[in-house]
């Protein structure tokens, strides 16, 4: 168990980072994700989609914690536990196969965070665009390697990209600002 | 004679760890402007034709966006925006990024983009042109 820990500890010290000049380049997803996050609407009223989409991210149980107006921007966030039934199994396994030694750390929390950005596509203000990302960071629970105790808190982040969530999120939208969505 | 000696040893040695519990001084020239310092801010500073400044904020959060960052803070009285990103494919690595618009003359705004790669801060030229790069587009399009 020690030797295939180490492997696999060795294994990810591989893992290349991404270079910065990379994060700052438009790659061959961003318009993929750039349309399944973006909806226009045919209105002149920017604040009335910005505080229905407020509201519509309360009914989804976020807590709006940043609000500015002037640019259209909103920041909501929810936490809730990130326990798994297959991680609690899969947990439960390597324990008795290790014959007691090794308790691996299951994702215990996380933080679903959503910004949202509204804003007018043409001079004259007739219809706005609607974006919004939705991501969340998960918060590991404590384990055990041989002697060695594995602290509890470890983070992992991730964007979340599951286009259900985003058509639900602006099928609600569109209910309850009365307009039909559209992509471009 | 000996004991001379060893005291010797613990003087010095007493002197030498006491010298260890010093935090070094920060030098005099910390906040002073250096010559790379001039160049970086050169590097992450550009000039838009753009009349509004508030257009120019909505264009700084259209392509921050673009590129995936989340827009964490903004500051519309200030021209303020704060975004972050995760490096990835790997979610341990956060790129976080600080962007000012301000008035540089009448119908021109100046861009300031300040990046950081976990709390490091990124001083590659190219960075800032590939973002830049992306902020002319976006700016185009708003424009339109």
């Amino acid at each position: 168990m020690g030797t295939c820990l180490l492997l696999s500890s060795q294994l990810a010290a591989c893992v290349s980072h991404t270079q910065p000049v990379e994060l700052f380049q438009l790659t061959p997803e961003s318009p993929r994700n750039k349309a399944m996050q973006t909806r226009f609407f045919e209105t002149k009223d920017e604040a009335e989609l910005l505080s229905a989409s407020a509201a519509v991210l309360q009914d989804l149980g976020f807590q709006v914690e940043e609000s500015v107006q002037d640019v259209g921007f909103l920041r909501a966030t929810k936490e809730r536990s990130a326990r798994e039934y297959g991680q609690d199994i899969g947990r439960f396994f390597a324990f008795v196969l290790s014959l007691g030694k090794f308790v691996m750390p299951v994702d215990l929390h996380q933080k679903i965070a959503a910004t949202l950005i509204a804003r007018p596509i043409n001079p004259e203000a007739t219809r706005q665009e609607v974006r919004i990302m939705f991501y969340r960071i998960v918060w590991k629970g404590d384990g055990q390697a041989d002697r060695q105790y594995i602290p509890p808190g470890q983070q992992k982040m991730e964007m979340l990209r599951d286009p259900v969530m985003y058509q639900q999120f602006f099928a609600k939208l569109s209910k309850a600002v009365f307009l039909e969505p559209f992509t471009l | 004679m000996k004991q001379r000696a060893v005291w010797g040893i613990i003087v010095i040695a007493g002197t030498l760890l006491v010298q260890g519990c010093t935090a070094p001084e920060p030098t005099q020239d910390l906040l002073a402007l250096t010559e790379s310092q001039m160049k970086i801010r050169s590097v992450q500073t550009r000039t838009f034709d753009v009349r509004d400044r508030q257009l120019a904020m909505r264009g700084v959060i259209a392509a921050l966006q673009d590129l995936g960052f989340i827009i964490e803070r903004a500051n519309e009285p200030l021209g303020l925006v704060t975004a972050a990103r995760f490096a990835e494919p790997n979610y341990y690595d956060v790129v976080g990024v600080t962007v000012t618009v301000r008035q540089a003359t009448e119908g021109r705004m100046m861009i300031r983009a300040n990046a950081i790669y976990n709390n490091k801060p990124i001083e590659d030229p190219k960075v800032y042109q590939n973002f830049f790069a992306t902020l002319e587009r976006s700016l185009f399009i708003t424009k339109e």
